[in-house]
């Protein structure tokens, strides 16, 4: 289901794919509604309703492109949506509305001169090439405000997963699988749109689940390549899961870090106070939620070939499961 | 087969140095119609018997850019040198594939965000490593001077546009192998000859002992060169859809050059043409100097984005070109002039 969940397209506003596939897996497992973000809303019932309302959460959307202008000649300018480095775009294929092929484009290297090969072009400098002849040939095609991904199929090999949109279909389908799991208490899921333009989506859907405690399950950067200082990893592939105690938009919950790490499951602190998650819009909600972020490692984040692996994976479904149960019950205090 | 679906076949098979895949594929379709055989490495070698002893070599090369595995460390990582020009900048988060005991799916690490700089200097691709996600058991599969190739597969992009890795020049040898298969059928005023050969991406060496076996009367060779595209001048590059681009330089034939032009506009066959000012840069320029001389000529398909993973063609072009050299062979080339 995890490669399924990568393959489909999805940047952020535009996460129909997604949440058509979502709904699919999860009715008649638990009720839903979509709200007017595009958020889906999910409540489980379980056998009990636990004193402490918990919410978890997942986005649907990831990293990508967005069209904004049509050369005469039938080139494509467009302009990235979330953090991409510019290395990840040159010469890389593109999907255009999960449908029409295209080609990032550029000078080839025998035209470049010595000064030039070194250094990145501006962002601003890349187009889309879809093959169009000029400009009126390719609006049979693609329409200014279209979205596109850099493609990056989904391939599962001996234990690592490398893909496309592991950050963050990783925590959907954890999230998918709790719900289609009986539960003791009670809890509610949202899979929220625009995590990458700013936490927009989890702003709205803590709004209206108006949770006491929340669990957000993300990817993220683990930096365990060569040539970087093992101060700077971050989080390594293979060590379990990463809780967060700070990153640039949160604070965590002390004990909840402190019970996750000390749960017996396999996971890591993630040891630097760097980027952010939906954390930070969720822990600002209504007067506050008690907030954890646990996240599956992944190198190579935000672009067509993250890698991550298999354990990690279900140690992270794992964790979020024991943190759940444990606050729900009262035994997380 | 037509000829979209030959540039794709050879498109996901790879030749460099000791990967053959491309030569085996090209060889076993050439054999179909003439009489082929190996030479070296990589080189194919097709004949086709005409009713004269002159004999036209049509030469297109079989290799492709690529990199070799220099270093494999504990964890996995490899160090790579580059075989042919490639654009490193380009390189972070690429999927390659390694060729080892086994083909490896491997990626180009990327810098993490929380270590991104503003201005990051590509100089040496011996820093960027590559994961193979193997961790320890690497070393157990790959080896140093194992090579690396692009993992990509072709696509069509709209109208009659692809993209795809080694189309430099698997285009060309995608016209050969359509040349042949329609010569086949046809009687020939000349032999025909027809070389695939390896190593033009490190400085047009197959070509040598190819033209050196063949030992042609005259020659032209297929290539792609520049496509337009963004911040490319007109005059550097061929248009897209706009025909085979006739070369015009003081290292290849005149003769010929004119006579390509000439047959081009006599059959209505699409054609630009592309002026250099001393050597071209293809196998054109060793065959020319082959033995005591041969008289060369260059016919080229435009191509945006050359030596990336995402070379552009037009298949209309690769169309021209088989219909341009077809008519030129069955006029008897520069033989009967």
């Amino acid at each position: 289901m995890l490669e399924k969940l990568c393959n489909l397209d999805a940047t952020s506003g535009d996460e129909g794919a997604v949440r058509d596939f979502i709904i699919s897996k999860i009715d008649g497992f638990c009720a839903w509604r979509v709200d007017n973000l595009g958020n889906i809303i999910a409540f489980k019932k379980g056998a009990k309703t636990p004193a402490k309302r918990v919410m978890l959460d997942a986005h649907m959307d990831e990293v990508g492109l967005i069209v904004t202008s049509i050369t005469t000649e039938g080139f494509l300018k467009f302009s990235t949506v979330g953090g991409i480095d510019t290395a990840a775009l040159m010469f890389r294929n593109v999907k255009i509305n999960g449908k029409t092929n295209g080609v990032i484009c550029g000078k080839p290297i025998h035209m470049l001169s010595a000064d030039e090969r070194k250094k990145l072009p501006k962002e601003d400098s890349l187009y889309i090439d879809i093959g169009a002849a000029d400009r009126e040939d390719a609006l049979k095609f693609v329409n200014i405000g279209d979205r596109a991904v850099i493609c990056g199929e989904c391939s599962i090999n001996d234990g690592m997963l490398l893909s496309k949109a592991i950050d963050d279909r990783a925590g959907c389908a954890i999230l998918i699988d709790i719900l289609k799991r009986d539960s003791e208490y009670d809890f509610y899921a949202s899979f929220s749109v625009q995590e990458e333009v700013g936490l927009r989506g989890a702003k709205t859907a803590a709004f209206a689940i108006e949770p006491d405690c929340a669990i957000i399950i993300e990817s993220t950067t683990a930096a365990d390549i060569a040539g970087v200082s093992e101060e700077d990893k971050v989080c390594k592939l293979g060590q379990g899961p990463a809780v967060s105690f700070m990153d640039k938009a949160t604070v965590y919950d002390r004990e909840f870090y402190n019970a996750a790490i000390n749960s017996g499951i396999p996971c890591q602190p993630k040891s630097a106070v760097a980027g952010g998650n939906n954390s930070g819009a969720v822990h600002l909600s209504r007067e506050g939620v008690r907030t954890i972020a646990i996240s599956l490692p992944c190198r190579y984040i935000h672009s067509s070939s993250s890698v991550a692996n298999k354990e990690d994976f279900l140690n992270t479904g794992k964790l979020v499961r024991y943190m759940l149960s444990g606050i729900c019950s009262g035994e997380i205090k | 087969m037509d000829i979209k679906q030959k540039l794709f076949a050879l498109s996901e098979r790879d030749a460099v140095g000791n990967i053959d895949e491309a030569s085996l594929f090209a060889h076993d379709v050439l054999n179909d119609v003439c009489k082929t055989e190996r030479q070296n490495n990589l080189t194919v070698i097709g004949f086709l018997k005409g009713e004269s002893d002159y004999t036209v070599m049509l030469d297109a090369h079989i290799d492709q850019i690529a990199m070799v595995v220099t270093d494999i460390d504990d964890n996995g990582f490899l160090t790579v040198s580059n075989a042919g020009g490639i654009d490193i900048r380009a390189l972070p988060s690429r999927r390659v594939t390694v060729h080892g005991k086994e083909k490896i799916t491997a990626v180009f690490c990327s810098v993490p965000p929380h270590l991104a700089k503003d201005e990051v200097e590509y100089s040496d691709i011996a820093k960027l490593k590559v994961d193979t996600l193997l961790g320890k058991k690497a070393k157990e599969i790959i080896a140093v001077g194992d090579f690396v190739t692009f993992n990509v597969k072709a696509r069509e992009l709209v109208g009659s546009r692809v993209a795809g890795r080694s189309f430099d020049d698997r285009a060309g040898v995608a016209c050969v192998l359509e040349i042949a298969e329609r010569l086949s059928e046809r009687r020939l005023p000349v032999n025909v000859a027809f070389t695939l050969s390896d190593a033009e991406e490190l400085g047009l060496r197959g070509a040598v002992t190819a033209s050196f076996k063949v030992n042609p009367d005259e020659a032209i060779a297929l290539d792609v060169s520049f496509g337009d595209g963004i911040d490319i001048k007109k005059e550097e590059c061929g248009e897209l859809g706009k025909g085979a681009m006739i070369g015009f330089a003081p290292v290849l034939d005149s003769e010929i050059s004119k006579k390509l032009e000439a047959i081009a506009k006599q059959k209505g066959i699409a054609y630009q043409t592309e002026v250099m000012s001393a050597k071209t840069g293809t196998n054109a320029d060793v065959i020319s100097v082959s033995k005591q001389g041969v008289r060369t000529g260059l016919v080229s398909i435009p191509l945006r984005n050359m030596h990336s993973a995402v070379e552009t063609v037009d298949i209309k072009d690769l169309e021209s070109v088989c219909d341009l050299i077809c008519e030129y062979i069955l006029a008897g080339g520069v033989h009967s002039d």
